[in-house]
């Protein structure tokens, strides 16, 4: 009897199919009378929708003017506790009731409110966030509360190891700039007058320093409209204009070393200054740091973890702020093995900027960078986020469609350009937060070394 | 409204894996998973944490895909990939772009099939989950807490009660012959869910599947498992140092019901009424009026796990963070209060509402997304894979809801007398040894 031959299936790696193309939704856009930039996107998937109303102004405006960092962060906070019309439980309970949530929150450069609800309710919910936007109260009682809280929160901050290196880092290569201070100390806490607040809030939450993105199941025309009578009433008024600050010059490197007694490991953190998501070589920059350390299968952590089980989860990162950006690599190592760690941290990144590297890694990785993005399309939250990345940094209209062809585009003299140009290993300065005891001796290996005490300055 | 249409094929193939498939034509990226039945409450005695072990070396390589072969392989066709180990289930799960859905199968039936690793990766995961270890619970603030605090106080059978994570002895005394007796004991193909949701069509999908599982053995029988748990019976309090935190916490435990008896769907809308973020009574009361406590948290299996991803004893968990002026027993006084006024009037009519509208909110939020953007429909995946391993019924997660929007008033409060019981829970204070500032 003759036997019929099965092929063996596992013999070779199945080949990818054909692409199916990816095609980015259509975004309505208007800017209303009063200034305020809204986007939208429909997305059917649940019968939900999400956004954000942005202010282009944050914690930096607030260092830089009235001189009180974290004053975006707690006028932000203070701004869901209360408005004219509504207490904080009534608030809260009319945000249970439609089935929905909201967050308010600053970064460096924006102040947000953030939301999401049934597509059911989506009148009620954008009510709220117009009132928050237009008429909080900053009732007293509600404002102590937060400040307290806020302390409560930056003295567990200090105990934790990743919060102290970025603080570290965050200082030394923004020196005097507003982007060196990620939190404000106690004191600064214990100033804050609520009229800083009002002020604030007054000065920067404003129809034309506004940007409104909403995606989720809704018609866009009719969602246009609603957003025209609910928002359209809203005052305009300029915004104060701040000026940048120049940054510090780095010259050679340096190990900043925060003491963190009984710490049973090492935060490592090596960074210098980068660029920000507007500067041409962005995506060159992007995929050297993918190749880097941005993805799994990264040569840091096919290095680090995979092959030496120093660390649990590295990775390197491009971050863009709206004036300036930087590159850093994170890595939480065991006490004996910070000097070696480094070691391999800068044999990569030195590599990188040696030799350019093969066919073969190069084109996985721009798959990778294509690849993961178009998983933004699949969720309501995803898009969202890919929206607010191209307007808030005022990219071109097209970059969504743009952007898999511009990545496959990349050749291996962009990624060595990009790692010599922004990887700046000989001025790249190390934070490392861990117990001086055990560590100290392999910090002075790397550069000369400052003492710091968890304690804020 | 209420009701969801998410479409639906099974199959099950002859060694027993199921197959579960959820077309959805949005964007050209699926996501899929594989799940096995087995998770940290049933690893072996003298080895723990090996079950989360066990997980990461599934990514050290199986046959024909090598160590780093398997990372590269999902990553160079534009996706990502990780897994979880929970209390009964452990997963593996990639996000990409559809056209690599063929080659995601292709892996996942290899590791499935034959698992190939030596010493030294062992050795090399070892290190790697003792520094996961570090950075998650014994170098952060309020690290395990309270999920690796409550379980030895609350239970007294080991497979509920143990330290889950791993004692660092343990991790060392494992061995490569205890990582391939527990694969060939749990990791069969009888005793796992794939799951394949996005862009694939069911056709196609269970094709693939076959063609790639199919000819996998069905393996042993799975061994009897005793997970029982005697009734609690007292209040048993354990504390624990908290060695960088500033601010005193504490934990309550109470035993919630098995899923899906009357008595879980009505403590699910009892804990969202009490820790349902900042309108919920816990934070409320605590936090924003009677001011306390500073930070607040809680639900089943909080925080760890969810309503649906156990199948076992398990806690309803209330977390507090509180103010260093109130002592710990002044703080576990104002928290029995708010759970003295559910137990004595249950929760009004109107909150109940609102709090299923609430739910459902969340519920469709969390089939879309559960692990961010990063990876779509995580949600849908996991709750799919619970009820098909856990209840043989993925179409579940269709007509769940229904339950929980049939509760009533009367029903919440016999539940909170039932189970949110003064004098049996277990407590866990964490203690912190440095003085804060003032």
């Amino acid at each position: 009897m003759a036997t019929v031959q099965m092929p063996d299936p596992f013999a070779q790696v199945p080949s990818l199919g054909p692409e199916r193309p990816v095609v980015w939704p259509a975004r309505t856009r208007r800017k209303l009378a009063n200034g305020l930039e809204v986007v939208l996107v429909e997305s059917h998937t649940i019968p939900k929708f999400t956004g954000e109303l942005y202010f282009r102004s944050g914690n930096a405006v607030a260092a830089a003017t009235a001189k009180s960092p974290g004053l975006a962060e707690i006028t932000a906070t203070v701004v869901r506790t209360g408005t004219e019309k509504r207490s904080s439980r009534q608030i809260e309970e009319d945000l249970r009731r439609i089935g929905a949530d909201v967050g308010t929150s600053a970064g460096a450069d924006t102040s947000a409110i953030g939301f999401n609800g049934l597509a059911e309710f989506s009148g009620d919910l954008l009510k709220l966030v117009a009132e928050l936007a237009q008429q909080a109260s900053f009732p007293a009682d509600e404002f102590e509360r937060e400040r307290r809280q806020m302390i409560e929160g930056l003295r567990i901050a200090r105990t934790t190891p990743s919060f102290l290196a970025s603080e570290r880092m965050r200082r030394v290569l923004f020196g005097a700039h507003p982007y060196a201070i990620i939190a404000p100390t106690e004191t600064q806490v214990k100033e804050y007058r609520l009229g800083q607040l009002v002020e604030y809030y007054c000065a920067y939450y404003t129809p034309g320093n506004a940007l409104l993105i909403a995606v989720g199941d809704f018609a866009a025309p009719q969602m246009m409209e609603q957003i025209e009578r609910i928002f359209g009433s809203w005052k305009p008024a300029t915004v104060p204009v701040v000026p940048d600050t120049t940054l510090p010059e780095l010259h050679g490197r340096r190990v900043h070393l925060v003491d963190l007694p009984e710490s049973v490991q090492t935060q490592v953190v090596v960074a210098n200054h980068a660029i920000t998501r507007k500067h041409p070589d962005w995506l060159r920059l992007a995929l050297a740091n993918s190749i880097y350390g941005g993805a799994f299968n990264s040569r840091l952590i096919m290095n680090i973890r995979e092959q030496k089980g120093y660390t649990y989860s590295p990775r390197s990162g491009v971050h863009a702020l709206r004036q300036h950006g930087y590159f850093s690599v994170n890595a939480a190592v065991r006490n004996d093995v910070v000097a070696a760690s480094l070691t391999e941290i800068f044999y990569e990144i030195d590599r990188l900027r040696s030799l350019a590297v093969g066919e073969d890694e190069l084109s996985d990785a721009r798959t990778y960078m294509s690849g993961v993005f178009s998983l933004g399309l699949a969720t309501q939250d995803g898009l969202a986020s890919q929206l607010s990345t191209v307007y808030l940094n005022e990219l071109p209209d097209n970059e969504l469609e743009t952007y898999r062809q511009r990545v496959r585009a990349l050749s291996a003299a962009d990624v060595l350009t990009a790692a010599r140009a922004y990887f700046d290993s000989p001025n790249a300065q190390i934070t490392i937060v861990g117990d001086r005891g055990q560590i100290g001796d392999q910090a002075g290996l790397f550069g000369e070394v400052t003492e710091y005490s968890a304690e804020p300055e | 409204m209420n009701e969801l249409h998410i479409p639906l094929e099974t199959a099950k193939l002859e060694n027993g894996l199921r197959v579960v498939i959820s077309p959805d034509r949005t964007a050209p990226v699926a996501t899929l998973g594989v799940y096995y039945n087995i998770g940290f409450r049933l690893e072996p005695r003298g080895r723990s944490g090996f079950a989360h072990l066990f997980e990461h070396m599934m990514f050290q390589g199986s046959e024909h895909a090598g160590k780093m072969m398997h990372i590269k392989l999902i990553n160079s066709s534009g996706g990502v990939l990780n897994g979880s180990t929970h209390y009964d289930v452990t997963n593996y799960y990639e996000s990409i772009p559809s056209n690599a859905v063929e080659r995601v199968l292709w892996l996942e039936a290899d590791r499935m099939r034959a698992l190939k690793v030596d010493d030294e990766n062992l050795r090399n995961q070892r290190d790697v989950v003792k520094e996961e270890v570090r950075v998650n619970v014994l170098n952060q603030p309020y690290g395990g807490f309270p999920w690796l605090d409550l379980p030895p106080i609350a239970f007294r059978n080991w497979a509920n009660a143990h330290n889950f994570y791993g004692d660092f002895a343990d991790l060392d005394a494992a061995s490569l012959d205890d990582v391939q007796q527990f694969f060939r004991t749990y990791y069969s193909p009888a005793n796992a869910v794939l799951l394949m949701v996005g862009d694939i069509t069911p056709d196609e999908g269970f094709v693939l599947a076959r063609r790639y599982f199919g000819s996998i053995p069905p393996g042993p029988p799975l061994p009897k498992a005793d997970v029982g748990e005697p009734p609690f019976e007292g209040v048993r309090r354990g504390e624990v140092e908290e060695k960088f935190g500033t601010l005193p916490a504490f934990a309550v435990g109470y035993r919630a019901p098995e899923r899906r008896t009357p008595d879980w769907y009505a403590l699910a809308m009892l804990d969202h009424a009490l820790h349902g973020g900042r309108a919920g009574r816990v934070y409320r009361q605590l936090v924003l009026e009677q001011q306390i406590a500073v930070d607040t948290g809680g639900g089943i299996q909080y925080p760890v796990g969810d309503l649906f991803d156990y199948n076992g004893p398990t806690l309803l968990v209330s977390r507090v963070l509180h103010k260093p002026e109130y002592s710990p027993d002044q703080a576990l006084d104002a928290f029995d209060a708010v759970i003295d006024a559910v137990r004595q009037h249950g929760i009004e009519q109107g909150e109940l509402e609102q709090v299923k509208v609430k739910f459902r909110s969340e519920y469709v939020s969390s089939l879309e997304g559960g692990h961010g953007a990063s990876i779509p429909l995580y949600g849908l995946m996991h709750y799919l894979a619970c009820f098909t391993l856990f209840d043989n019924d993925p179409s579940l997660v269709n007509s769940i809801l229904e339950g929980f929007l049939q509760v009533t008033p009367e029903q919440v409060r016999a539940a909170a007398q039932r189970y949110l019981d003064p004098d049996r829970r277990a407590i866990v204070f964490r203690k912190p040894t440095k003085k804060a500032a003032d």
